[in-house]
């Protein structure tokens, strides 16, 4: 999953995007509402982490800006602040949940999914598309049983494809989806992803064809 | 407490005022009322007294050449009470007794204006007795002709008696009435103190202290002057707790992003790889850092912002105190690759009026902005100018500078200058400056630069010995 966070703290910063990238997520990171609504327009994000208090533009009004925009786009409010009136205003505003400092760490990944989830419109935490079960709060896959033991960035690849399956997923929607914008993504980057998902899947698997010039779609059971 | 039980009940006040005064006013009026109702007693008496002597000497007359007198009845009669008072008499012509006692003390003739009557207290056969006596003159007789009539002072006692007694008992009614109305009338007039007790005890019964003017409906007029004082005295707590409420919240709220970072990397570091939990030690060991020197740095605000305990100012030698604290920061400055400098202008001594402790925690902070601000290369300098109005400490450093826009508000707790580069800072150390500058009587300002941040603190000019 492509997540945007918006944090001035770099440290802060740091931690949360170790902390998604450890859970198979992409992450990019602008420490400015400024630098926020200028990237999130372009960018396929599953979910973007917001914190309040930025410098300059505050969290609120990037919220604003980006729901004026029309972005439909998750967001996860964080903040130092314990006044009810900023949670209401948040969501208010159009967030979608909201998470107070200092957060558990798990709490934050488990909102993290339930957010991506909801935007794929399935809020169930479990996909399947014929023999292939996804636990998408776990991470793990498995197949009639048969659990695939899967990179992180397989997995990604793969949820992306599987919530869309029977249809075919852009190339370029799914490197969105997949990497950062700061990762080097090679030409054939997906490519090794899907081969190496294809081996794996095998033979009981549901196949996932190359549709050539366009993308990937993986077959529905 | 020694205080309490030396100040007497407000009861035992009102007891002396009112009953000392009250009980002098009761014994005036009985001695004045008792002289009153002896000289009424009198009088009433004598007049009866009177009217029978004149009865008698009515009846005296001249037959022949000799005096004659019929004794009425009636004018004994005036004289009968229920005391039983004895009655003497005396009728003399000269010294020769025409009837009655011949012993009744007799007066001197000469001393009796003729009829006029006259009354006299005198002794006879062992008791008082009261004595009306007349000196007729009779058509030719020489002799004085002297009527007497005495009667015992019994029913003249009686009466006296009973009339102080009445007196009495309606002046120990009065006073006794006081003595017993004065503690409900207290209690009344008090009550409406009891009710402003009451509004101010209902209030450390809520959860959250509660600071708005008391409740106490219509109070007395001599009471709502102290209404008005504890109102304000609560408007005055109000502001200091407003004031600390937002402190500690700012403070909690600054807080939370290192815990968060802790929080995070602890958790990365349970699950990770050993190069990763490197990384994450490395992080939390950042993330304890910086809270240690928001701790410290709240502290220190907190000090600088502590009113009340002012020693008083001493002769703080600047160049000591700027020597000190550079001494202390030139480690961080050949970290950071900052040239850390000192000058003094003039060579002079710049002594200037405040704490050392202070001053130090000012220049301290100016120190590590300018040198955590910068950039490798850059330059920290600072400056001591003393001027014909003035001693300055000029702290100038060439990095990023601050906007003129936001120069009105970096002072304040917590606010800090965003941007991508900005390195991790509390937001307290101008707010530690300018209440520490403000309790020494000095001044924080920007000065002109044409690149970077040139801070000034200007102290009043002590005059030189």
């Amino acid at each position: 999953m492509r997540i945007l966070l918006i944090e001035d703290d770099a440290a802060l910063a740091r931690s949360i995007a170790a902390l998604l990238r450890a859970g198979g997520n992409a992450v990019d990171h602008v420490a400015t509402g400024e630098e926020a609504l200028s990237v999130v327009a372009g960018e396929p994000y599953a979910l973007v982490i917001l914190d309040v208090g930025l410098p300059g533009i505050d969290g609120f009004s990037v919220l604003e800006t980006l729901r004026r925009r029309g972005e439909r786009v998750p967001v996860l409010m964080l903040t130092a602040r314990d006044a009810l009136d900023d949670r209401v205003r948040g969501l208010d505003l159009g967030a979608d949940d909201y998470l107070r400092k200092p957060f558990e760490p798990e709490e934050l990944e488990a909102r993290v999914r339930a957010l991506g989830r909801r935007r794929g419109g399935d809020p169930l935490p479990v996909l399947s598309v014929g023999t292939l079960t996804i636990n998408r709060s776990t991470g793990d896959a498995d197949i009639a049983g048969r659990a695939l033991d899967l990179r992180r960035r397989e997995r990604a690849v793969l949820e992306a494809l599987a919530t869309r399956a029977g249809r075919v997923v852009p190339r370029a929607l799914l490197i969105g989806e997949v990497f950062g914008f700061d990762e080097p993504v090679g030409d054939n980057a997906i490519e090794v992803h899907v081969t190496r998902l294809r081996t794996k899947l095998a033979p009981d698997g549901p196949g996932i064809r190359t549709v050539r010039g366009v993308g990937y779609m993986l077959d529905a059971g | 407490m020694p205080a309490e039980t030396r100040t007497p009940a407000l009861r035992t006040r009102l007891l002396v005022a009112v009953l000392g005064p009250l009980l002098a006013a009761a014994i005036l009026i009985g001695v004045v009322g008792a002289t009153l109702i002896a000289d009424v007693v009198r009088r009433t008496n004598d007049r009866v007294l009177g009217g029978a002597l004149g009865a008698i000497a009515e009846t005296v007359q001249v037959e022949r050449g000799e005096v004659t007198l019929d004794l009425p009845s009636a004018a004994f009669g005036m004289l009968e009470n229920t005391e039983r008072d004895n009655v003497y008499y005396r009728v003399a012509v000269g010294s020769d007794l025409l009837t009655g006692y011949a012993d009744l003390p007799a007066p001197d003739p000469a001393t009796l204006d003729i009829d006029v009557p006259r009354y006299r207290f005198a002794r006879y056969r062992g008791q008082q007795i009261r004595i009306a006596e007349v000196r007729r003159s009779l058509p030719r007789i020489d002799k004085p002709v002297i009527v007497q009539i005495a009667e015992t002072l019994d029913n003249r006692g009686a009466l006296t008696r009973r009339l102080m007694l009445a007196l009495l008992i309606g002046e120990c009614v009065l006073v006794g009435a006081a003595a017993l109305l004065l503690r409900p009338a207290l209690g009344w007039s008090l009550r409406p103190l009891a009710r402003l007790r009451g509004a101010i005890e209902a209030r450390d019964e809520r959860a959250r202290p509660d600071f708005s003017p008391l409740d106490t409906g219509p109070l007395p007029r001599e009471l709502r002057p102290l209404a008005g004082a504890f109102d304000r005295l609560l408007a005055q707590l109000d502001t200091a707790t407003v004031g600390v409420r937002r402190f500690t919240a700012d403070a909690s709220h600054q807080m939370r992003t290192p815990l968060s970072v802790l929080k995070v990397q602890v958790a990365l570091a349970r699950r990770g790889s050993d190069a990763e939990r490197r990384d994450a030690l490395d992080e939390i060991a950042d993330a304890v850092t910086r809270l240690e020197r928001l701790v410290t740095q709240l502290l220190a605000l907190a000090r600088a912002e502590e009113a009340g305990v002012s020693a008083p100012l001493e002769a703080v030698d600047l160049h000591e105190v700027a020597a000190a604290v550079i001494t202390r920061r030139i480690n961080q400055a050949i970290e950071a690759g900052v040239d850390l400098t000192l000058d003094s202008e003039n060579e002079a001594r710049h002594i200037v009026s405040g704490h050392r402790t202070l001053i130090f925690e000012i220049l301290s902070n100016l120190i590590d902005n300018g040198i955590r601000y910068n950039a490798v290369g850059g330059t920290v300098s600072v400056k001591l100018v003393t001027s014909a109005s003035d001693t300055a400490v000029v702290v100038a450093d060439d990095g990023p500078g601050i906007p003129p826009a936001c120069r009105d508000t970096v002072f304040d707790r917590f606010v800090r200058l965003g941007g991508v580069a900005s390195p991790e800072g509390s937001g307290l150390g101008l707010a530690i400056v300018r209440s520490a500058a403000a309790r020494l009587n000095a001044t924080i300002g920007f000065g002109d630069a044409a690149r970077g941040t040139t801070l000034i603190l200007r102290f009043p000019r002590v005059a030189s010995e």
